[in-house]
């Protein structure tokens, strides 16, 4: 602020411009590797052939993304993707809710251990259930659907959600929820015409994490599918490199179709994302 | 009116805690129950073998390999994400002009899924053409340039680096959140009393951002412990299981050669030891949770 009205002294100036050129650079290296996505999803293959990925093409041609999406199998993709994406972030959310209320405003003897229990489970790695689940969905006849990734997604979003719902719950005053009940309102009531109308900052920071999570999620669905049909688009991506091993346009442009949707969100709704993630990770 | 708290307890709490129970909680003890079977992931029996697979697990050379591989791993991830994480942080906090924008691009690949940032550097370190042997052979490095990825020596430094550049993005947030919450004036009355930027640094903000760190590297740990997806879509532990980690290994074992009781006891190792760093953490962070209130 004060540099701002007396002039910059020689060495601050210089300073400036050296932080500057050092911020510029890191920035630069730290995004080549997206860039030479970028550049290489609108070449052909023989541009790519003889000139590498990291030139200019030579034209901004569609080709790689439509053909991506259509011999790719792309949408099929991304549609499967969706179909496990939506509703297990729209559960998980509302899981988190009713926990959330609970171990806050209707605490009970043991609540605070079964809570820092279920939180703990967002740390555990997956592989501690992959066996015994793979042999659940098999029995259940669920092996080689989307169910299994709804459903684990689900579970595995409780602890997060529950947690940043618990502590959203704890800043709304419980005299709230008291006058409310004494005016005969169930806590059913409560939740839905009060509570939730409040919360809408909590829900929005949830369903960007969640959202980004589950959409970008790749061992699941390579434990629970098989079939081509049923594959999301993450490992469709993968499938897609031993299909087109050559095509390197063709691989560019499906992984910018694969990021695109959490790309939006993070372009639209990246406040949110953030304090997701520093509460997820402080609060912990 | 104590009643209807019960019973609406309960209806909020079943179906959540069904599920829970369901996916997590039950699979979580089973698996070590079929830890100690020698079931093939087919048969519908097992022969119950106690602690045999513990004892195999501990004379495999290919699961020490892997426990090497995770160790490296884990102290990459506590020294670069954190180092780099801070770093950035701080020069972003001084308020330079387009903060938001530098931000922004650090923040990005959080996004983004493994898959495909291990798709993005797989081409950085594409023998041919990719990003890195590039720019060796343009500052004339040409017989410094290699099959990063095939190579034993360079596959797991390659993978790791590749992932660290998500966490680093990750390490920015939180010690961004951490250098808010350092109030101005305690900066402002060290630089009255004429401390110097790396003074101020090493007597007050660094010390104060210590419950970020703690977050930072004990995420770090974690995500390191989980490390599967990156693996399998750059290396699948290759060359010669250079670059196996205990995920990658135990996948291999369960999935690919069905050594399901085998690959359980796998997994038991990897638990217990994920449960050391989340019992140490929670401990920290109860610790320092007032200093976010």
């Amino acid at each position: 602020m004060t540099s701002r009205s007396r002039p910059m002294s020689r060495s601050r100036i210089s300073r400036v411009v050296v932080l500057y050129v050092l911020l510029s650079l890191v920035v630069l290296i730290y995004s080549l590797p997206l860039i030479g996505v970028l550049l290489t999803s609108f070449k052909t293959t023989e541009e790519i052939a003889r000139e590498g990925l990291w030139r200019l093409p030579h034209a901004l041609r569609l080709t790689n993304f439509s053909h991506a999406w259509m011999e790719g199998n792309g949408k099929r993709y991304i549609v499967n993707s969706f179909l496990v994406t939506i509703p297990a972030t729209f559960i998980s959310i509302a899981f988190g809710v009713l926990t959330g209320y609970v171990f806050n405003k209707l605490p009970f003897k043991g609540s605070n251990l079964l809570f820092i229990l279920i939180i703990a489970g967002m740390f555990f790695p997956p592989q501690i259930v992959l066996i015994p689940l793979f042999r659940f969905f098999n029995a259940v006849r669920l092996y080689d659907t989307l169910w299994p990734m709804i459903i684990v997604h689900i579970a595995f979003g409780i602890p997060i959600c529950t947690l940043i719902m618990r502590n959203f719950f704890a800043t709304i005053p419980t005299a709230i929820r008291e006058a409310a009940i004494v005016d005969g309102a169930s806590e059913l009531q409560i939740l839905l015409k009060i509570m939730l109308p409040l919360s809408l900052p909590a829900l929005a920071v949830l369903a960007t994490l969640q959202f980004t999570w589950i959409w970008n999620d790749f061992l699941w669905p390579i434990i629970f599918t098989q079939s081509d049909k049923w594959k999301t688009i993450m490992v469709g991506l993968i499938a897609l490199k031993g299909q087109y091993s050559v095509a390197y346009g063709v691989q560019g442009a499906m992984a910018i179709i694969a990021s695109v949707p959490t790309l939006i969100i993070f372009v639209f709704f990246q406040r949110y994302f953030i304090r997701g993630l520093t509460l997820g990770a402080v609060k912990g | 009116m104590a009643q209807s708290k019960r019973f609406w307890r309960i209806v909020f709490l079943s179906l959540p805690l069904l599920f829970y129970a369901v996916i997590v909680i039950i699979p979580l003890t089973s698996s070590f129950y079929y830890s100690l079977t020698n079931w093939n992931g087919f048969s519908k029996t097992s022969d119950f073998v106690g602690l045999a697979n513990f004892a195999k697990v501990s004379r495999d050379p290919l699961f020490l390999n892997a426990i090497r591989n995770t160790v490296i791993w884990m102290v990459a991830a506590i020294v670069v994400p954190s180092g780099f994480g801070l770093a950035i942080a701080l020069v972003l906090h001084q308020g330079v002009r387009g903060a938001n924008f530098f931000k922004s691009l650090f923040y990005l690949p959080i996004c983004l899924s493994l898959a495909v940032i291990g798709q993005v550097w797989i081409w950085v370190y594409h023998p041919d053409w990719g990003l890195l042997n590039e720019i060796l052979r343009l500052i004339g490095l040409q017989e410094a340039t290699k099959a990063w990825l095939a190579n034993p020596g360079t596959a797991l430094p390659a993978v790791i680096t590749a992932w660290s550049w998500q966490q680093v993005g990750l390490a920015m947030v939180i010690y961004l959140a951490g250098l808010t919450s350092i109030p101005a004036e305690l900066t402002e009355a060290a630089e009255i009393d004429g401390a110097n930027y790396r003074n101020l640094l090493r007597y007050v903000i660094i010390p104060l951002l210590s419950p970020a760190t703690v977050v930072v590297i004990a995420l770090s740990i974690i995500n390191s412990l989980k490390s599967f997806d990156i693996v399998y879509i750059m290396t699948q532990g290759g060359p010669f299981h250079k670059s196996d980690t205990l995920a990658m290994f135990m996948y291999v074992e369960s999935f690919k050669k069905y050594y399901m009781g085998y690959g359980s006891a796998i997994s038991v190792v990897l638990f217990l030891i994920a449960l050391v760093v989340i019992i140490f953490y929670f401990r920290q962070v109860q610790a320092l949770e007032h200093l976010y209130d």
